[in-house]
Parts: structure tokens; sequence; C-alpha cells
């Protein structure tokens, strides 16, 4: 149980900065996802956190402690790899205890706590197989557990489900969410998968190019997103931008906040009927259907050359090269500045 | 792979087996002249079946040996080798562990050079640098102990470099698992780095252990008491008697002794020897 506080931390590896300066606070218990394209920083800011990679310079805080200098076995965390990163000559029971037994923890406490990760993540049946005896989620099963009976201040997660094939990782990500919100233990959480993102986290972090874009609740990035980025990273398919000249070449004009220069929309609020409320009609045509199940994705070419996504909902009785029009509501669109990258009509957000 | 067919077999076998009689018939040759009586192959001609004194003449050999070469019982002799052959394993394996270990896990500089420098020494074998290095024993005043005949001989650039190539398939993961699980390097290296050599070791022993037994040059070179001969320079003075004939059913019986513990040990580790070579737990 304990708070993690990043204070202006920053990252060189030699001349090239990695990650340029992260203000962060995680609450005790709660459950960070940092989100972002590969090479963001978001894997070298989790590594900077376990100790696994010096500190440039900033300040890193676990449950108020400074542990920049510390070792990583002396911050109180525990971290849970990508490829597991089982000891193979170790059985599953032994892989929990090495942590423990490096520290001392007297026998029937050792025992305890491993009955008790064994229980919780159901391994008990496995506890003196191999690892290589193991099945992919069962193998991430025994990683959580040697994270868990260290019972850390925090977990760290370094894209955990990556290796694990689809049907599995949606299990696996369920079970996670289950298991941190039962224990409680501040979490912070890596991880290039949107969806991943979205249902985990309490908060998100999105990354790029080593700083933070947006931090918010899964909700808020996505209904209210802070920058062009965060646009286009969060959502899929991702949000339409289209660019004020577009929408005055198709003839129409909306009161926009000064220095709007892209207008978003995300695909499931365009629509081929006229909405009621005050609205921007665009002209284009067909040029890809694609039906996904309960939905269908519609690629629409506008006048002006530029393609947009909409998701609708059964599956549209319309051709390929049909002409159609697109609507969009005033209220559903996200104004952003081609220079800034961010928001026109941001308020409070930083 | 090849198709069954019943000619090829039999062609296959027939190379098997003809390479198979060329390597082991001098053995036998070897088996069957020491179990002979002396003065057997006087008449020039070599028995092709054992004879009847298998157990004198091996039994003469281990206790008493040819006093007349200057050499003594084999049995000394094969402990010199015995002792040689494990201490030059075991230190070729403990210290390039060790060295791979620094290379492979720890940054510091001139790492590099650090490990090319040892690649180098792979183009300077014993015979080479066989002259300065004698002087170097001798003048440490090592010549007729153990630590002259293994020391020289311990440092090993093919058995740096092999380790060297197994620790760099070990992920970096597992290293930062166990840091962050509070093994330092040293714990890291006994706890989990050990453990996974286990088979590399194994087959680096054998063939380090047969390279330790066949050394002649140099024990030839640094011995001068014969407490210290090893079995496999010994050979060479049984058989050179300065005038009469060597005695051949002797001879022969200390070459089948000394082959025996090299075979032992590739019969015994060829499972590990092996799995060794193929591979790598993960």
């Amino acid at each position: 149980m304990a708070t993690i506080n990043l204070v202006d931390l920053k990252k060189n590896y030699g001349p090239v900065p990695a990650v340029k300066g992260i203000n962060l606070s995680v609450a005790d218990g709660e459950l960070i996802v940092l989100v972002g394209p590969s090479g963001c920083g978001k894997s070298t800011l989790l590594r900077m956190v376990a100790g696994l990679e010096s500190v440039t310079s900033g300040r890193i805080e676990i449950g108020g402690r400074d542990v920049v200098r510390a070792e990583p076995a002396e911050r109180d965390i525990a971290m849970v790899f990508q490829n597991y990163a089982l000891y193979p000559h170790m059985s599953v029971r032994q892989n929990l205890e090495y942590g423990l037994k490096n520290r001392g923890t007297p026998r029937e406490e050792i025992d305890r706590r491993v009955r008790e990760a064994a229980d919780i993540l159901e391994i008990g049946p496995m506890l003196d197989r191999k690892p290589r005896q193991l099945s992919g989620g069962q193998r991430q099963r025994v990683a959580m557990g040697r994270a868990i009976v260290r019972e850390p201040a925090a977990f760290l997660f370094d894209e955990p489900l990556s290796n694990l094939d689809a049907k599995l990782r949606v299990q696996m990500r369920v079970e996670i969410r289950k298991l941190q919100r039962r224990l409680k233990t501040t979490s912070l959480y890596v991880t290039h998968d949107q969806l991943e993102a979205m249902t985990l986290a309490d908060r998100l972090v999105v990354m790029n190019g080593g700083l933070v874009e947006q931090i918010g609740t899964p909700v808020e990035v996505y209904d209210r997103p802070a920058t062009l980025f965060v646009a286009g990273f969060i959502g899929s398919p991702p949000m339409n931008l289209i660019s004020v000249e577009g929408l005055a070449s198709a003839g129409q004009s909306l009161p926009l906040p000064r220095g709007t220069d892209i207008v978003g929309i995300r695909p499931d609020e365009l629509t081929l009927d006229a909405p009621a409320g005050a609205h921007v009609a665009l002209p284009g045509t067909v040029e890809l259907l694609e039906p996904i199940g309960g939905e269908s994705h519609l690629h629409v070419m506008l006048g002006n050359g530029q393609t947009v996504i909409l998701s609708v909902p059964g599956r549209p009785d319309i051709a390929e090269g049909a002409a159609v029009t697109v609507h969009a509501e005033h209220a559903q669109m996200h104004p952003f500045s081609k220079e800034t990258g961010r928001r026109t009509d941001a308020v409070a957000n930083p | 792979m090849v198709e069954n067919r019943p000619f090829l077999s039999f062609l296959t076998h027939l190379v098997l087996i003809a390479g198979v009689l060329i390597v082991v018939f001098p053995v036998y040759l070897a088996f069957v002249a020491s179990t002979h009586a002396d003065g057997e192959f006087l008449s020039g001609l070599v028995p092709l079946l054992p004879g009847p004194n298998l157990v004198e003449n091996y039994w003469h050999m281990l206790t008493v040996g040819i006093s007349t070469a200057g050499a003594p019982p084999l049995w000394i002799m094969l402990t010199n080798s015995l002792i040689i052959a494990i201490c030059i394993a075991v230190g070729k394996i403990i210290i390039s562990l060790l060295s791979a270990y620094a290379i492979v896990f720890f940054k510091f500089p001139f790492r590099l050079l650090a490990f090319w420098i040892i690649f180098i020494t792979l183009m300077l074998p014993v015979e080479v640098r066989i002259i300065p290095t004698f002087k170097v024993v001798a003048d440490l005043g090592l010549l007729n102990s153990y630590v002259g005949l293994t020391l020289p001989l311990i440092a090993s650039a093919t058995a740096t470099f092999l380790f060297r190539q197994f620790f760099l398939t070990i992920p970096d993961e597992l290293m930062e698992a166990a840091r962050v699980d509070g093994a330092g390097p040293l714990k890291f290296f006994r706890d989990i780095l050990l453990p996974l050599s286990r088979t590399n070791i194994a087959a680096l022993f054998v063939i380090l252990f047969i390279y330790g037994w066949v050394q002649y040059l140099w024990p030839l070179l640094v011995t001068t008491d014969s407490r210290y001969y090893t079995v496999v320079m010994g050979i060479k003075r049984l058989a050179a008697t300065a005038d009469g004939e060597p005695q051949w059913h002797l001879v022969m019986a200390a070459v089948m002794l000394a082959m025996l513990p090299p075979v032992l040990v590739v019969i015994f580790m060829q499972r590990l020897f092996v799995k060794g070579l193929v591979e790598t737990e993960k």
C-alpha cells in the first residue's frame, strides 16, 4: 500500500532523450496504465520506477520515500515481465519462494503466502512443476504469483499479456483487474494495446515521444482527447480528423473556437441520416464496406479527397462506389489546432 | 530424409562397419598384445586372439611397472594423470565461467577488448608459447609439482567463449527478475546461472578432462621426478628401452589402462554431454 510520485523524471541515453520530464502522482491502490506507441518511453519509465534503469534527473518516491538511489530489491516493488522471466530450473513453488527467501522471510510465513497466492491464482496443482511444463497462461499466473507473494508496495506490469494469444489475453486481463481490485495494490501497467489500457485503467497516461500527452480516466481520455495525438491513438477505428478547409469547401461552416484548423469526429458519431441538432453534411462516395459482425465500417471519400470512417450498426445495404452524405453534429466535434496539436476549447485539461 | 531402401541401408551399414573396424582394430591389437606372455612377439607375428596372461600383466604393470625404463608403477602415473586432468578441467571451467560472467553481465570499460584479448589467445596453443611458459614456471620453482603441471594449462579461451555464447542466450529479464527478487550478482550467479549452465559444464568437463588426460609435451618438460610422471608421457618411456626388445605385453597393458578413464568419462557422461551440446534449457 503506497503512493508513487514521479517528479520531473528524465532519462537520456547518451545525448538522446528517452523520457523528457514526467510528473505523475499515483494514489494508493490506483491502477495506472501507461499507454503509447513503441518507443514513446513508457517501458523506460516503468523500468526507472523498478530501478532497472538509471535516472538522469528527477525524483521517484514510493510510499513517500525517495528511491532513486535504491536497488530494485530495496524499493518494495514487484515486477511482472513480458516474457514472464520465470527461473527455468526451479519449480513453480521455488519460483514463488525465491524472492522471499532472499529477504530472509521465516519459513512458515513463506509457506502461508505461497499457499494464499496459489489459491488466488488457482495454481495449487502446478506448484511442483517446472515452468516449461506450463502453458503460456499458466506461466503468466505464476509470474503474477511471484509478484503477489512479495506483498509489495506496488506492482509494475511490463506488457504482461503481449505474449498470450488473443482469447487468453482477454481472460487474463479480466483476472488482473479483479486481482488488483481485490488486493488494492498500487499498480503501474505498461501496454501498447489500447483496449487493455481502456479496460484496466483507473487512470490512463498517454505517452508520446517521451512526454505525457494526457492523464485522465479512460472515459475522459476517450471523450475529451487533449491533443491530436491522443485523438488519433485512442479509439478503434481512430477518430476522423478533418481539416476545417475541407468542411468549408463542402460549403459547411460552424462555430469553432479561435485557432481551430482540424476537427475530430469519432467514427460512431458520424451518421448517414441527418441528425436532429445542428450539424454539418459532407457529400462523398463509399470506398469500402467492412462488415465486422454487429457493426460495419464504412470508408467514405469526401469531396476534398480525404477519407473518413463511419462505424454504423448492422450491415447497411450500400454498394461500394455509391454516393452518400455523411452527417456530424456540431456538439460531437473536437476542435484542434494543427500548430500546437492541442484542443482549442480546452479549459482545465493540462 | 532418405527413403528406406534395403540396398542403401546395407551400404550405409557397410561404410559404418568399415569405419568402426578401422578405428577399433589397433585398439583390439593392443588389447590382444597385453594378454600374452613375454616373448610372444619375438617371432615377429602378432597373435589375433587373446592369450592367458591378462591378469598377470595388468597386475604387474599396476603395482611394479618396468623398473628398467625408469618409470614408477602404473598406479602412481594413473593417479597423477587423474589429479592433473581433474584439476585442469575444474580449473578451466571455474575460470571461464567467471570470466564469461564478467564479460556478459557487467558493463565495464574495455569489456570488449578484454574479450578479444582472451579470444586471441586461442591462436597461441601450449606448444607455441612453451619455451617462455617453461621459463616462467621454472623461475617460479614450480617444476616437478602439480601446480606447475596444471596452472599453465588452465586458462581457456575456448571454454570462456562457449560460456559467453551460452550466457548471451539468457534473457536480460531473468537477471532483472532476480534483481527485483533481491539477488545480488553473486547470488544470481550461484542460484540461477550455475544451475542453468549445468549441461554445458558437463559437456565441457568431458572435453577438458580428456584434454588434460592426453597432455604429453608439457608434462614431459616440467617433470624430471618420476613421482610426477603422467601416464601418457610414461608410456613413451616404457617403450624406449636402450637395448633389447621393449616388453610389448606390458607396454600394451599400460596403454589399455591409460585409455580406460577417458572412455569411462565419456560413457558415463555421454547423456549429459550430448544434451549440453545440443540443448539449451529454457
